[in-house]
C-alpha cells in the first residue's frame, strides 16, 4: 500500500503531470489531485470512450483486449489505464 | 302441396318433419326432378346436381321448383328474349346463382313472373291435394324414368310435369352462356314466359291458363279460363316453338342457332337496351308438408311426431341442444376460465451484440463447469478470488465470480452476500492494493517518463529525434537547440534566442544537417540525461555494470567517496524506460564499491562491499532481501571488494562447458573466486603478494632494511581477465604494480608490469587488440602497455587529476574513454595520441568517479560524486569502418622497443 501511494506522489510529481485520477467502475473518484466536478467530468467521458475504445479493439479480434489508451491533445496528453474495476487517468503536458 | 318458398331458400334449414311427407310421395313428387327438362338446371349443374338426379328427400332443395314451372312457361321464344329486351351479355346476369327476390328489374315483370310462379305452384298444389298427388306423384315417379312419357296434370289439366334439372344429353351441350341467356330469357320474361314453358307440353290448355297468369295477380282459376286470351299470347310465343321437337333442349339448341346470324355492323352499332330485371326465386329447398288423414294408418304416429316438433320448436330458444350455426363446421364447445395473477412486469431490454460479446458468452459457457468446481472454493474469501485472479487469465475471473455468484448453496449465497457488503466499504483500498492497480501504475509512470524523455531517448537510440509541434518548449541546454536545429522550418529567431541562452551550443551542431563533405564536425559530448533520484542524492557512483541479456538495464552502485566516511550503501537497478526512478533499489549495509550481473543467470547481480563482503541478489525480485551472502563465510574478504567480475571459463580440463566464476579482487590483497552453493564460499585463486619494486641499487647505498609490512599481501585494485584466453588475467594493485597471473598457478605470476607510481584504479584489455591492455592510476596518468613489453607503450595524462576509470570502447580499437575527477575525455588514437579528441566538464562540486560504454549505442555513462548518473551522446565520432586494429599497430609500432 505504501508503495503505491508512493508511485503515485511520484507520478503526480513528474514534469508535466497536470493530474491523476484513480476511479473506480462506477465513476467515484478514489483519488484525484482535481476538484471533484472536473474529475467526475472526466471520468465519465473518458468511461465511455474507453468502453468503446474496448468494443472496437474486442470486435476486431475477440481475444484482444484494451490495455492503455492514449489520446495526444493540442494541449495535453490523457493518458488512460482501463481496468474492470478502475480507470487510472493520468493527464500530462509533455511540454513543461 | 307444394309450399312455396317465399323467401330465400337456406340449404341448412330443416323443415320439421310433421309436415314433411311421406317419403314415396315425396320422391312421387319428384320436384327436384331428373325426368323434367330443367334448361336452368343444366346451366347449374350445381343446384341440380343434388337433387334432379334420383336423389328424392323430402328436404330436398326445391330450388328449381319454380323453375320447373318455370321452364313450362318459357316458350322458348328466341325473337321475344333475343329482342330488344335482352342483350346476349346480360344473361349471366340474371343467370348467375340463386337469385330469389334480388335484383331490382322491371317490377311489374318481375313480380308477374315471381307471382305467376307463386300462383303458378299454388295453383298446382291447390288443385293437388295429397291425394291427388299421389297420383300424381305415381306419374311423376314415372316420369323419372321416361321424360315423356308420364305428364303431371293438374285438376285444370295443366300439364305440370316437371322437369329434369339436369339433362345428360350430348346434344344439348351448348354454351353456357347461350343456355344462360336462353334461361335467363325465359325467366326474365314476363309471365308469359312461364306459360310459354308450359306450352312447350301441351298444346294449349295450361299455356293459356298460365298465361292468363301474367296478366292477371288475382284469381288463379280465372287464369284458367282465359285461355282463349292468352292464345294468342301464346301463340306468338309458341309460334317459334313449335317449330321444334318436343326436346326442349333441342329447341334451345334451336333458339341459339337461330339467334346466331351473321352481325353487321350496323348490328354491332345498334343500340342495344339492357334490362336487367329480378330473376325467378329459385327454391334451393321446398318441403311441401303433408296431409295425413285423421284415419289413416300412419295417423297415429304423424300426430305424435307433430306433437314432439312442436315441443322442439317451444324448447328451442333458450335450449342448450340448438345452437344457432350460420356453418357446417362443428366447433368445439367453449369454456372460459378465468385466472387471476399479479401483475406481470415487462421490462424491455436493448442489447447491441458485438462479437466478443457472443465470444464472451461462449467462452463464459465453456468454462462454466469448470469454474463451478472453484467456485465453491471461491466463495471461502477475497483472498482466494485474487487468487484465482492469479492463476488464470481474466475470463477465468469473469467465469470464477460468476461461478461464485451462481452457486446455488444457501451458505455460499449468505457467504458472498456479506462479503460483497464487506467489499463495498474498502473497494477502494481493494482496488489500490490489486495488483493491476499496481501495474497500471508502472505503466503509466514509464509512459509519462517516455513523454517527457522522449527527445533524448530516441537520441540514445540513434533515432531522429522529432519535434513535437503543440510543444512550446522552453528547454534550456543544449538539447533545445538540437532540436530546433533539426527543425528547419522552425523559427530562426528562436534559435537564436536558444543560441544565445547556452554558451554550450555548438554551432557544429545547427550544421548538422546540411554539413558540406568539407566540413569535418568534430566530436563532442553531449549529455542526455541522468539517473538521479533522491535516494541516491548523497552517495557516490562507485561503479556501473550492464546487464548482460537486457542492453538497457543498468546496475549502479553507490558508496561512500572518501574512505573515511562510510555509510550505508546503495545498489540501484535503473532502466532506459525509467530515468528518474529506479527499477529496483537494493539497500545494503556497507557502501558498494563493485558490482556485476551474471551472464549465465542473468537475474543474478553481485555485490561487493566495503566491508568486504559479497551479496548476490536476485533481480527478479523486488525484495530487497539478499539472495545470498557471504557473512557466514569464513573466508571472505577483509578489506573492500574493489572489482568483482563473472567470469565464463572453459573448464577445458575436467571437460565442463563454459562455467562462470565469480571473482573478486580485494583490498586484502587476495583475489577469490566464489562458489553458489547453500552459503557462499569462497577460495583463493591468488594472493598478491608484495612485490618489491625493482630498485636500482644505487651504488654505495647500504642495504636498506627491509620495510616494515604491515601484511605481505599487497592490496589489488582491479583486475581483467584477458578476453581471448580466460585463463590469465591481469592484476593491478595499490603499489602500482600489474601483474600478469594464471589461474592455474595461484603461487606466482607470470608478469609484472611497472609503470605507475600510484594505485592503478583500472585495467582493461584492448577488446580488439589483445595483446594491448590500459591501465589508468591515481598518479594522472594512463598508459597503454603491450603484454609481452614490461615497460609502456604509451602513456596518456592530460591533466592533473586522478584518473578514476578507464574504458575502451567496444567498436573501435582505438577510443577509450577516461575519466579523472574534473572531466570524462575521449581518446582516439588513431586522431591524437597527445590529446583527447574531446572532453566534457564536471560540474565544478562534482568529480566523475566511474565510466561506462553503452554497447549497443554510442552513448556513455558517468557516475559521479553526487550519485548522478550521467548519459552522454558520442556524437561525430568517427565512425569505425574496421577495428582500426591496424592502425593501432602503426601507432604503437615506433613505440615498441622490442
Amino acid at each position: 500500500m505504501a508503495e503505491v501511494e508512493e508511485t503515485l506522489k511520484r507520478i503526480q510529481a513528474h514534469r508535466g503531470v497536470v493530474a491523476t485520477i484513480v476511479v473506480n467502475a462506477e465513476g467515484i473518484p478514489i483519488r484525484t489531485t482535481l476538484d471533484n466536478s472536473t474529475t467526475v467530468q472526466y471520468a465519465g467521458l473518458l468511461h465511455q470512450l474507453t468502453m468503446k475504445a474496448r468494443s472496437t479493439v474486442r470486435d476486431i479480434d475477440p481475444q484482444n483486449d484494451l490495455t492503455f489508451l492514449r489520446i495526444r491533445s493540442k494541449k495535453h496528453e490523457i493518458m488512460v489505464a482501463p481496468d474492470k474495476e478502475y480507470l487510472l487517468i493520468v493527464i500530462q503536458n509533455p511540454c513543461e | 302441396m307444394r309450399r312455396a318458398l317465399g323467401g330465400p331458400a337456406r340449404p341448412g334449414t330443416e323443415r320439421s318433419p310433421g309436415t314433411g311427407r311421406p317419403r314415396p310421395r315425396g320422391e312421387a313428387r319428384g320436384v327436384p326432378l331428373s325426368g323434367g327438362r330443367t334448361r336452368r338446371g343444366r346451366t347449374r349443374p350445381d343446384l341440380s346436381a343434388t337433387p334432379s338426379l334420383g336423389s328424392q328427400s323430402p328436404r330436398r332443395v326445391l330450388a328449381s321448383a319454380a323453375m320447373v314451372t318455370a321452364r313450362r312457361v318459357v316458350p322458348a321464344d328466341p325473337r321475344r328474349h333475343a329482342g330488344p329486351r335482352r342483350r346476349p351479355a346480360a344473361s349471366p346476369v340474371s343467370g348467375r346463382g340463386v337469385r330469389q327476390g334480388s335484383g331490382a328489374s322491371s317490377g311489374s315483370q318481375r313480380r308477374a313472373s315471381i307471382l305467376s310462379g307463386i300462383y303458378a305452384n299454388k295453383a298446382a298444389s291447390c288443385r293437388s291435394p295429397s291425394t291427388t298427388s299421389d297420383g300424381k306423384a305415381v306419374d311423376r315417379a314415372s316420369l323419372v324414368g321416361n321424360k315423356y312419357a308420364t305428364r303431371v296434370f293438374d285438376d285444370e289439366g295443366k300439364d305440370v310435369t316437371p322437369r329434369p334439372l339436369f339433362r345428360s344429353d350430348p346434344n344439348t351441350v351448348v354454351p353456357r352462356q347461350g343456355k344462360l341467356l336462353a334461361s335467363s330469357a325465359y325467366f326474365g320474361a314476363t309471365g308469359s314466359g312461364f306459360l310459354s314453358s308450359f306450352s312447350m307440353h301441351q298444346t294449349s290448355g295450361v299455356n293459356g291458363s298460365l298465361g292468363s297468369f301474367s296478366r292477371t295477380y288475382g284469381s288463379s282459376s280465372s287464369s284458367l279460363s282465359n285461355a282463349s286470351t292468352t292464345e294468342s299470347v301464346l301463340d306468338e310465343i309458341v309460334e317459334p316453338g313449335s317449330r321444334r321437337d318436343t326436346a326442349v333442349s333441342l329447341s334451345d339448341v334451336q333458339v341459339r342457332q337461330e339467334e346466331i346470324k351473321e352481325w353487321t355492323k350496323e348490328d354491332l352499332d345498334r343500340r342495344v337496351d339492357i334490362y336487367l330485371t329480378e330473376t325467378e326465386t329459385i327454391w334451393i329447398l321446398d318441403m311441401p308438408s303433408v296431409v295425413v288423414s285423421v284415419e289413416s294408418e300412419d295417423a297415429g304416429r304423424v300426430l305424435e311426431r307433430n306433437r314432439i316438433y312442436v315441443d322442439i320448436c317451444k324448447n328451442r330458444p333458450g335450449n342448450d341442444r340448438f345452437v344457432e350455426k350460420m356453418m357446417q363446421t362443428i366447433n368445439g364447445a367453449a369454456k372460459n376460465k378465468e385466472v387471476q395473477c399479479d401483475k406481470i412486469i415487462m421490462e424491455d431490454k436493448g442489447m447491441l451484440v458485438t462479437s466478443w460479446d457472443l465470444y464472451d458468452s461462449f467462452n463464459v459457457s465453456e468454462i462454466e463447469p469448470v469454474s463451478k468446481a472453484e467456485g465453491s472454493r471461491a466463495t471461502t474469501g477475497k483472498s482466494s478470488k485474487s487468487h484465482t485472479t492469479k492463476e488464470h487469465n481474466q475470463t477465468m475471473l469473469v467465469s470464477s465470480n460468476r461461478g461464485s455468484t451462481t452457486s446455488s448453496l444457501m451458505i455460499s449465497e449468505s457467504a458472498v452476500l456479506a462479503r460483497i457488503h464487506e467489499e463495498e466499504e474498502c473497494h477502494s483500498e481493494a482496488i489500490l492494493t490489486s495488483e493491476n492497480f499496481q501495474q497500471n501504475l508502472f505503466f503509466m509512470e514509464r509512459i509519462l517518463m517516455e513523454n517527457i524523455f522522449q527527445p533524448k531517448l530516441a537520441a540514445y537510440r540513434q533515432f531522429p529525434v522529432l519535434i513535437d509541434p503543440d510543444v512550446t518548449s522552453d528547454m534550456s541546454g543544449i538539447v533545445a537547440a538540437v532540436k530546433e536545429a533539426e527543425q528547419e522550418e522552425h523559427d530562426k529567431e528562436k534559435k537564436d534566442k536558444e543560441e544565445q541562452k547556452n554558451a554550450f551550443v555548438d554551432p557544429s551542431i545547427l550544421s548538422d544537417l546540411n554539413k558540406t563533405p568539407e566540413e569535418i564536425v568534430p566530436p563532442r559530448l553531449e549529455r542526455l540525461w541522468s539517473y538521479i533520484c533522491d535516494l541516491t542524492n548523497g552517495h557516490s557512483v562507485s561503479s556501473m555494470a550492464w546487464s548482460k541479456v537486457n542492453p538497457d538495464l543498468l546496475a549502479v552502485g553507490y558508496g561512500a567517496f572518501d574512505c573515511k566516511e562510510q555509510k550505508k550503501g546503495l545498489a540501484c537497478c535503473w532502466s532506459l524506460k525509467n530515468p528518474m526512478w529506479p527499477e529496483r533499489i537494493f539497500r545494503c549495509e556497507h557502501g558498494v564499491t563493485a558490482l556485476d550481473f551474471s551472464m549465465a543467470s542473468p537475474n543474478l547481480l553481485a555485490v561487493g562491499m566495503y566491508d568486504g563482503s559479497v551479496t548476490i541478489y536476485n533481480v527478479q525480485s523486488c525484495n530487497d532481501a539478499a539472495l545470498l551472502d557471504s557473512s557466514e563465510s569464513s573466508n571472505k574478504h577483509t578489506g573492500p571488494v574493489w572489482q568483482m567480475r563473472w567470469v565464463e571459463q572453459d573448464r577445458s580440463a575436467t571437460g565442463d562447458g563454459k562455467k562462470e566464476r565469480l571473482i573478486c579482487i580485494s583490498a586484502d590483497g587476495r583475489i577469490t573466486e566464489w562458489f553458489i552453493q547453500k552459503r557462499l564460499d569462497c577460495i583463493d585463486l591468488m594472493k598478491i603478494n608484495r612485490t618489491e619494486s625493482e630498485k636500482k641499487k644505487l651504488p654505495g647505498e647500504k642495504e636498506r632494511k627491509r620495510e616494515a609490512l604491515i601484511s605481505r599481501l599487497a592490496p589489488g585494485m582491479c583486475f581483467d581477465f584477458h578476453p581471448k584466453d580466460t585463463n590469465f588475467y591481469l592484476a593491478g594493485t595499490e603499489e602500482g604494480h600489474i601483474h600478469k597471473c594464471s589461474c592455474s598457478c595461484n603461487e606466482q605470476f607470470l608478469e609484472t608490469y611497472r609503470g605507475h607510481k600510484g594505485p592503478v584504479y583500472k585495467v582493461a584489455w584492448n577488446p580488439f587488440s589483445t595483446d594491448m591492455f590500459l591501465s589508468c592510476s591515481a598518479d594522472w596518468s594512463i598508459i597503454l602497455w603491450h603484454q609481452d613489453s614490461q615497460t609502456p607503450i604509451l602513456t596518456f595524462s592530460s591533466s592533473t587529476a586522478f584518473v578514476h576509470d578507464v574504458m575502451w570502447s567496444p567498436k573501435s580499437a582505438c577510443i577509450f574513454a577516461a575519466v579523472n575527477e574534473s572531466r570524462v575525455e575521449i581518446w582516439d588514437l588513431s586522431a591524437s595520441i597527445l590529446n583527447p579528441v574531446t572532453s566534457c566538464f564536471a560540474n565544478p562540486r562534482v568529480k566523475f568517479t566511474s565510466v561506462l560504454i553503452a554497447k549497443n549505442t554510442d552513448c556513455l555513462l558517468v557516475g559521479d560524486s553526487k550519485g548522478e548518473v550521467s548519459v552522454f551522446e558520442l556524437q561525430n565520432l568517427a565512425a569505425p569502418n574496421n577495428n582500426k586494429v591496424g592502425t593501432l599497430h602503426d601507432i604503437i609500432g615506433p613505440a615498441v622497443a622490442i
